[in-house]
């Protein structure tokens, strides 16, 4: 249908946008929570904390991925947020006791309204529609 | 926090992402009133911050740091949504700055229980 010649889209235009706000806005929320939990009480538990930190991390990757245009990069943090997000979520339920204080990813991201579960299936989607695309 | 003011925000911040992804689904690009609409909701938001900065320092708990952190972010976050969703052609530039309503009623929420758990405490 568009046949106007306009400059080829870019992997961060269209619905890309909204996923970059919400991972930006993820890996700093997540990022500084686990910074401030670290620093004050990382003894409390420490799995959480750590796993909280590698969640802002990998949003972070994933975030500057798809700004950049780097498909593959992206595809990687978002396949593995999907499968943290998966496990991680699975144990907490198997194994409670190792999750005294919520993750990002513990009880698959309850704590944060399941955008964390939901946000990974949407990254997925898009970028393999983009792939698709061409 | 004053409990009218907060609800009132909460309100303001679910309209405008309510407005918003209407007109994401009609296609809509990022105008004027879009503008307006964040203008409206910034005004909610510094409201509570200004309540914030007269009423916390009385308050017994310490939660101060987190409360304000909070609040800035909710601040930042439809400003830099505006930004990043004006220079898109598709439908989802306003469909991004509608999402950063649905942000701001979330941290507002955050700070909410800030307030009632670490700062309006005893």
């Amino acid at each position: 249908m568009s046949a106007e010649p306009e400059a080829r889209r870019r992997l961060a235009d269209g619905f890309g946008r909204l996923i970059v706000l919400v991972y930006i806005v993820f890996a700093v929320s997540a990022g500084a929570r686990a910074g401030y939990q670290v620093a004050t009480k990382f003894s409390h538990a420490p799995l959480s904390f750590t796993l909280s930190a590698v969640a802002a991390a990998i949003y972070l990757v994933a975030a500057v991925a798809i700004i950049r245009g780097a498909a593959r990069t992206a595809l990687a943090a978002v396949g593995v947020e999907l499968v943290g997000v998966v496990a991680v979520g699975a144990l907490s339920f198997a194994d409670p006791d190792w999750f005294p204080e919520p993750s990002v990813w513990s009880h698959f991201g309850s704590g944060y309204g399941y955008v964390p579960l939901v946000l990974p299936v949407a990254g997925l989607l898009y970028l393999l529609k983009r792939r698709r695309e061409g | 926090m004053i409990d009218w003011l907060y609800l009132a925000a909460q309100a303001a911040a679910l309209a405008m992402s309510a407005w918003f992804f209407v007109d994401t689904a009609r296609s809509q690009r990022v105008g004027r009133r879009h503008f307006a609409g964040v203008g409206v909701l910034e005004v909610f938001v510094l409201a509570q911050l200004v309540a914030g900065i007269a009423i916390v320092p009385g308050e017994p708990g310490g939660g101060a740091g987190l409360f304000f952190s909070y609040l800035v972010t909710a601040l930042l976050v439809p400003v830099a949504a505006c930004f990043w969703g004006s220079i898109d052609r598709s439908r989802w530039g306003i469909g991004t700055v509608a999402a950063s309503g649905l942000i701001v009623a979330a941290l507002l929420l955050r700070v909410h229980q800030i307030w009632e758990f670490q700062i309006h405490v005893g």
